[in-house]
């Protein structure tokens, strides 16, 4: 499985980082700091939980 | 009041604007929303048009669905923020100035990129989730003191005893303002209050000068000695590459001003108004203090309160209706995020809800002190369900609204205790 985010698209809400700071890392603006990664196994669910959070909808989850 | 009265009138509709999208609605002085303001939300959703026209207030666009807010949030070239085009503002402005004094400008959210994010850029660090973090503990303890001043007498009047004071608190002390001028910004809250719940824009740019006066003294101590508050750091940062001015500290501090008060007590005074009205909400948040931040979120979807103007840039069909250049555009947030068609349920504070609401609106435009906001009205909360019993509304004393670009509470009477 995998996460991509459409970075430019950001605004800074942070909420796929309170879901999870270690999968969804911010810049020292507050911004995602990530663009694509593969989600680590046992992750998953925290993974769609963050880019459900996202209210921009700029976080897609890619299932393998 | 002259104004006040004679803005109420309907104005003629435009003749491109067909009836079917024409809905009376005031959003200063509607009686429904005045007395319970989101059960007329919910009664917008069902009988007025997603996006409509009221002949109100001089004529505007009401966006209501969350489709429509969502979409004109995040298109900035033709939903401008800018009251008028950046450079006729300007002359405007500094035409004004010779006669009564410079005007500060509330850069960035009255600007278009690609100004807007230059403006911005050095202010999010600033209020970044991790700087704000830092300061949870001096919140807490602000909090604590505002609630244990209450907690034996039985009830109170949360507004003015709680609300109003915690977010005023919060702003002298980030940004660094001496205590001593507490009742100075409570007395050009509640100015500014009173002012936001009229159409029209009387009197705005006097009350503008007047903040930017009462910290123009800190701003030049800082310039000089930095310490560890924002005003120092805005003296460090640089925008689009140039040191910061003296004229730039005191637009920022009027933008913190008017953006970061009276918003972050109507979040308190609607969650907490709910929660007087939900005994079993209060107990289960009580036995699991982990769900005050899902409780939190929910609150701000259920009563999101603020109505951002937008300004027509071109003529344009939007969503099935013709714009005209010009024409204003009032982003109805708390119909958004009622919206059924968004949200299963919207009435429900529903903890285990997913999805995302957009109380601090979408696009380059989010609030930027959401995380701030988000701070403050969690540990609020927290300390209320621990330091109060039960607490609910007082049966004498109905609560009461304001309505406007921002939708709060004016009065809530609370009681807890035999």
């Amino acid at each position: 499985m995998k996460i991509r985010i459409d970075k430019a698209a950001c605004v800074g809400n942070a909420r796929c980082w309170a879901v999870s700071e270690e999968l969804f890392p911010l810049d020292d603006d507050g911004y995602i700091d990530i663009e694509e990664f593969e989600v680590p196994a046992g992750k998953e669910d925290l993974a769609r939980r963050g880019a459900r959070a996202c209210p921009e909808r700029v976080i897609q989850v890619i299932e393998d | 009041m002259t104004e006040a009265a004679t803005a109420s009138e309907p104005a003629p509709i435009p003749g491109h604007i067909p009836e079917s999208v024409v809905y009376d609605f005031d959003m200063f002085r509607d009686p429904a929303y005045l007395a319970d303001p989101h059960k007329r939300v919910i009664d917008l959703l069902e009988n007025a048009p997603p996006v409509f026209w009221t002949p109100r207030n001089g004529g505007h666009w009401m966006l209501v669905s969350h489709a429509a807010n969502f979409e004109a949030a995040r298109d900035c070239e033709d939903f401008s923020s800018e009251v008028l085009p950046y450079k006729e503002m300007e002359a405007l402005l500094d035409q004004l100035a010779d006669e009564t004094g410079r005007v500060p400008r509330a850069y960035p959210i009255n600007l278009d990129p690609p100004l807007h994010g230059i403006y911005r850029k050095p202010l999010q660090g600033v209020f970044s989730p991790r700087t704000i973090n830092t300061m949870q503990e001096q919140i807490r303890a602000m909090a604590c003191d505002l609630l244990d001043a209450v907690a034996g007498k039985g009830g109170c009047e949360f507004m003015s005893a709680v609300a109003e004071p915690l977010p005023v608190k919060v702003f002298l002390r980030m940004l660094g303002m001496p205590e001593d001028k507490y009742p100075e910004y409570r007395a050009l809250v509640r100015a500014h209050l009173d002012a936001q719940a009229l159409p029209g824009a009387e009197g705005a740019l006097q009350r503008l000068q007047k903040v930017a006066q009462a910290m123009r003294d800190t701003i030049e101590e800082r310039r000089d000695e930095r310490r560890d508050d924002i005003i120092s750091m805005l003296w460090g940062v640089e925008i689009d590459g140039r040191a910061t001015t003296q004229e730039d500290l005191e637009n920022y501090g009027v933008l913190l001003f008017i953006a970061g008060l009276d918003t972050v007590m109507q979040g308190i005074g609607l969650g907490v108004r709910h929660l007087a009205e939900n005994p079993a909400l209060q107990q289960r948040l009580r036995d699991d203090p982990s769900l005050i931040s899902k409780a939190t979120e929910e609150l701000l979807r259920r009563y999101s309160f603020t109505v951002p103007p937008r300004r027509v840039a071109r003529d344009m069909e939007f969503q099935g209706v013709q714009m005209k250049a010009g024409e204003r555009a009032m982003l109805f947030l708390p119909g958004a995020d009622l919206d059924p068609r968004e949200f299963e349920n919207p009435t429900e504070v529903n903890l285990e809800r997913e999805g995302a609401h957009i109380a601090f609106n979408a696009g380059p435009h989010r609030c930027l002190g959401s995380h701030l906001a988000r701070v403050e009205l969690n540990i609020l909360y927290e300390e209320l369900l621990t330091r109060l019993p039960q607490f609910r509304l007082d049966p004498d004393k109905p609560p009461s609204f304001n309505c406007g670009h921002v939708v709060g509470v004016e009065q809530l009477h609370l009681v807890w205790g035999d």
